[in-house]
């Protein structure tokens, strides 16, 4: 079994988690051993958070859009979510719901009611560790789900085939796995639900009339569950869903071989996360030198990240939640069905130019465009927090080895420590010297703003 | 889907970065890159520009150009249809969604081309999978990681990425940046959302010498770098273009809307930039489309027709071309939710002074659908990008067909296209007097029918020297006096062509 080095440690807390604080790493080399922390803090089963707010459970009604009742529970829900990553500790449950709400994408401009996306956000921390064939089950009458995707007021007779298609590309088999014809049927089974109130109603006479349909080759009176049963026995289901995995939390190129492995996994122990999760993070796979800082951190890490790096108590939740959208992740409003499709795709030459727009404005206090940015780094306290912090050369290092996981050169280091100085000599360096202050935001700044920040 | 920049090129830019830039936080200018001119490769036409716009989702094209006389296509769609009063008349039985007004006037003006039943053999209907064959320009059953566009602009720039261009080669309004640019170079397009503001963020962004290592991290670090590297180098042409250029009207404050006063500023700026691409989303109209459809062409519409005053109110109109594409059309049928689930065959739009107005190709046949219910295509959707690569951007027919890996019979969408039906009958011009000419010479014109005309002096290889007169001309006879003072001594060759397809070429020796 692989070892809690320090870098092992960096590597599984950069991945699963949005970012962590030097104390966070402490905490969890504290477990001793890989295991102990995978099972003890990391898999750990947490309490489901309270709602936000008493709003969850009013009755969806236009007057909530008129109003801009629903634009403001949006904004409470988002804020709320953003409050969950920040309090995470060492669970990667929230990971996981960020995961699932990508997987199973929905958008909230198309839901309309914040209602629905809270029941299926609290349905993704549900089964964030749990089974994920049952997840696919009730996700397929869960009221977000049917507004997005068209399932709502789906006839048998007529029915839109939209949940149908993607429930197979994009949920559970991939593209090439399925006919046009089984797309079709499946829409049939999956027909017969409205969104009334709160919940979903299945009401059977809007079901298809045929006794039998055939699908995947198996004719059948098809429910929805024995329908999604049979999606799971067929050979790419498994293997699909671990490669997502594999995607998002080792590399973006899947290695097949240890796809088809944790799909062994998966399959064996009747699509159970959580014993997969825990194979796919103690495999000597995962901690291979080649994948440390190898992934392009999306805007949530970025974001969450850095504020827990600083050590920053009370976030700016509105910088966050405003920023996400010019970076193009808003919560709850991924680009299209297939989520956000990550890595690369995070960096264009605009979103890049932002990233470091919101970096800098934890420094200064302000945003690109002057917005004030509360909870500004206490710049002096936070440097304080390094051992050597009186010792310039040491101090850049220590710095530099806090934020970034890509392994920086002598020569960066030196243009670093020469940032701090500016035009001081070493020997001279104390944060309690006048302007240390200014100098260390110019330090952080030029840091953030390396492209090796990105990585993680 | 993307490949990175090979590792060889990408030492060989940092090599010619370090060569100026050293580490430094302040904002590094594009001295310190190797800049290669707006010369071009192959027989492109300089200062053509084409303006991409994405219907994201798959356009209902039945119910954007309408078959209203088609009894079935009422029948396909109870619910849904668009009766024949309510739309807007084009030609042979075809209609033009209601809320296309600007669309329809550019259409009666010749300056809209409509290419019907737009597809390819065994359509792929998942939105994923047939975004990336329309942006690779592929068959359905390869896979390509390279665009269409990213292969074009890697034949018309052929030192990216050791020298950057000095414009930007390819600029998508937007935040993430499409597979229709990347080429196995990096990406061609520098994204943005507005100009000052790009121009600002980047400020700080620092530029460095150090070589990536060859592992899975130095790869993904050398492909922020070399974004890093692009922005800072373009930022300030962009911003620099936008503040010189201007917008002669108010655009509709829509996306679309303020995509194109973007575009309209940095074309009037001077920016050398061949393609643009914009986009509008929320064509995957599923449920209740009725209001939505509507609402996305009215945008479309206005925004367009308020570009393309623009650009003729800035005599740029001859040089712009805009098309419209979409991953997929819709099923004929409508299905239960009043909406309709992903089909194939569409149309496209091509938009601008330089194309031959109308429609191309026959009706959708609503009798013969594939066994999906689907509609079978006309014309190959990469006959239409072949077409706008030769007639519109100049390319050559071998670089043409090296990029699609074959050859595709072009489409007579633009006037200067040697398939445009000659239309001799409704314009005359006579041969210029004198000739040859030392100092003026007259032009004579007639024309018989109204039409948009162009009258330019081209040399032996076609090339267009200078557009002497354009515009829409009544039923008269005309005189143009064309000083040919500054240029050289030898043959060139006069044309007269209409927005109909008509052209006349007279030769002209200047002495």
């Amino acid at each position: 079994m692989p070892i809690l080095s320090l870098p092992n440690a960096k590597h599984l807390l950069a991945r699963t988690l949005f970012g962590f604080s030097k104390e966070q790493l402490q905490q969890a080399m504290g477990y001793g051993s890989l295991d102990v922390l995978v099972d003890q803090a990391l898999l750990a089963d947490i309490k489901t958070p309270e709602a936000p707010n008493p709003w969850v459970s009013t009755i969806p009604a236009q007057v909530q859009q008129d109003s801009g009742d629903a634009a403001k529970w949006y904004r409470e829900l988002t804020y709320w979510w953003y409050n969950r990553m920040f309090s995470e500790g060492l669970s990667m449950q929230e990971k996981m719901v960020l995961f699932l709400h990508n997987h199973f994408s929905c958008e909230r401009d198309k839901v309309n009611y914040p209602q629905y996306m809270y029941q299926q956000n609290q349905l993704f921390r549900k089964f964030a560790f749990g089974n994920f064939k049952q997840l696919v089950k009730e996700i397929s009458s869960d009221p977000t789900m049917l507004i997005y995707l068209d399932g709502n007021n789906s006839r048998g007779t007529g029915p839109n085939e939209n949940y149908g298609r993607e429930l197979m590309e994009l949920f559970t088999l991939g593209i090439g796995n399925y006919t046009e014809n089984d797309i079709k049927q499946a829409a049939k089974v999956l027909s017969g639900w409205q969104v009334k109130g709160l919940t979903a109603v299945f009401d059977p006479n809007r079901w298809h009339k045929e006794a039998n349909l055939t699908i995947f080759g198996k004719t059948a009176a098809f429910k929805v569950d024995t329908l999604v049963d049979l999606i799971f026995e067929q050979k790419a289901c498994a293997e699909f869903i671990c490669r997502k995995l594999y995607k998002a939390f080792i590399y973006y190129k899947p290695d097949e071989a240890f796809v088809a492995q944790m799909a062994t996994v998966f399959r064996s122990n009747n699509y159970e996360m959580k014993p997969l999760l825990r194979f796919m993070f103690l495999s000597d796979h995962f901690y291979q030198t080649p994948f440390h800082a190898s992934r392009i951190k999306d805007p949530q890490e970025l974001m969450v990240g850095s504020l827990k790096a600083l050590q920053i108590k009370v976030p700016d939740i509105i910088n966050l939640y405003d920023m996400a959208k010019l970076l193009q992740m808003q919560l709850l409003q991924p680009p299209d069905v297939a989520g956000w499709p990550g890595q690369r795709d995070w960096i264009s030459s605009t979103t890049y130019s932002y990233r470091g727009g919101f970096t800098d404005s934890l420094l200064t206090g302000k945003r690109f465009n002057g917005t004030t940015v509360t909870g500004k780094l206490d710049v002096l306290a936070y440097a304080r927090s390094f051992p050597n912090s009186e010792k310039a050369a040491l101090f850049v290092n220590e710095v530099i080895d806090s934020l970034v996981l890509f392994p920086i050169s002598d020569a960066k280091r030196q243009f670093l420590l020469n940032t701090l100085l500016d035009g001081t000599i070493a020997a001279n360096w104390s944060t309690y010297t006048p302007q240390a202050d200014a100098r260390i935001v110019r330090l952080l700044k030029a840091i953030m703003r390396l492209p090796e920040y990105q990585l993680n | 889907m993307k490949k990175q920049m090979n590792r060889k090129a990408f030492l060989q830019q940092m090599a010619i970065l370090s060569g100026g830039v050293g580490i430094g936080l302040g904002t590094v200018t594009g001295k310190a890159f190797g800049q290669i001119p707006a010369a071009f490769a192959g027989n492109a036409e300089a200062g053509k520009v084409l303006i991409i716009i994405q219907l994201g989702g798959g356009n209902d094209g039945l119910n954007t150009v309408i078959p209203a006389e088609d009894d079935l296509y009422h029948k396909a769609r109870p619910n849904i249809s668009i009766k024949k009063d309510a739309a807007l008349k084009l030609d042979q039985g075809m209609y033009l969604h209601p809320s296309a007004v600007g669309l329809k006037k550019l259409y009666d003006e010749g300056q809209l081309c409509i290419a019907q039943n737009i597809g390819y053999p065994n359509p792929n209907r998942s939105h994923f999978r047939a975004t990336d064959i329309w942006n690779t320009g592929s068959d359905a059953s390869t896979l390509w990681d390279e665009g269409w566009a990213g292969r074009y602009l890697r034949t018309r720039y052929p030192e990216f990425p050791i020298a950057l261009a000095k414009h930007p080669m390819a600029i998508q309004l937007g935040s993430v940046e499409s597979l229709l640019f990347q080429s196995d170079q990096g990406g061609f397009s520098t994204v943005f959302e507005d100009p000052n503001l790009f121009y600002q963020l980047v400020s700080g962004t620092p530029a460095d010498s150090d070589i990536p290592p060859a592992t899975l991290a130095g790869d993904e670090l050398g492909f922020l770098k070399q974004i890093a590297a692009a922005s800072v180098q373009y930022a300030g042409v962009i911003r620099d273009g936008a503040t010189k250029g201007k917008n002669t009207l108010t655009y509709p404050t829509s996306n679309l809307g303020r995509q194109f006063s973007i575009v309209s500023k940095l074309i009037s700026g001077g920016l050398e930039t061949p393609v643009y691409l914009l986009n509008i989303g929320g064509f995957d109209t599923h449920a209740n489309q009725l209001t939505q459809h509507a609402n996305l062409w009215k945008t479309i519409s206005e925004a367009v027709k308020t570009f393309q005053v623009d650009m003729d109110n800035q005599n740029l109109s001859e040089r712009v071309n805009i098309m419209t594409f979409s991953e997929f059309g819709r099923r004929v049928n409508q299905n239960g939710t009043a909406g309709t689930d992903h089909g194939t065959a569409a149309p496209m739009f091509f938009i601008g002074k330089t194309v031959r107005g109308g429609l191309i190709g026959a009706n959708p046949n609503l009798k013969a659908l594939d066994n999906n219910g689907d509609l079978k295509f006309n014309y190959d959707y990469r006959q239409v990008y072949s077409t706008v690569l030769r007639d519109h951007l100049g390319l050559d027919n071998v670089r043409t067909q090296q990029i699609f890996n074959s050859t595709f019979e072009r489409l007579p969408i633009y006037r200067n296209s040697p398939d445009a039906l000659p239309e001799a009958v409704t314009i005359e011009l006579t041969a210029p007097w004198p000739n040859p000419a030392i100092d003026t010479t007259l032009l004579q014109f007639g024309i018989f029918e109204e039409a948009y005309i162009s009258l330019a002096l081209f040399d032996l290889q076609g090339r267009q020297l200078k557009l002497i007169d354009s515009g829409l001309r009544k039923v008269g006879s005309y005189s143009v006096r064309f000083d040919v003072n500054g240029y050289a001594s030898g043959h060139y060759l006069i044309s007269l062509s209409t927005n109909r397809g008509g052209r006349v070429t007279r030769q002209l020796v200047i002495q």
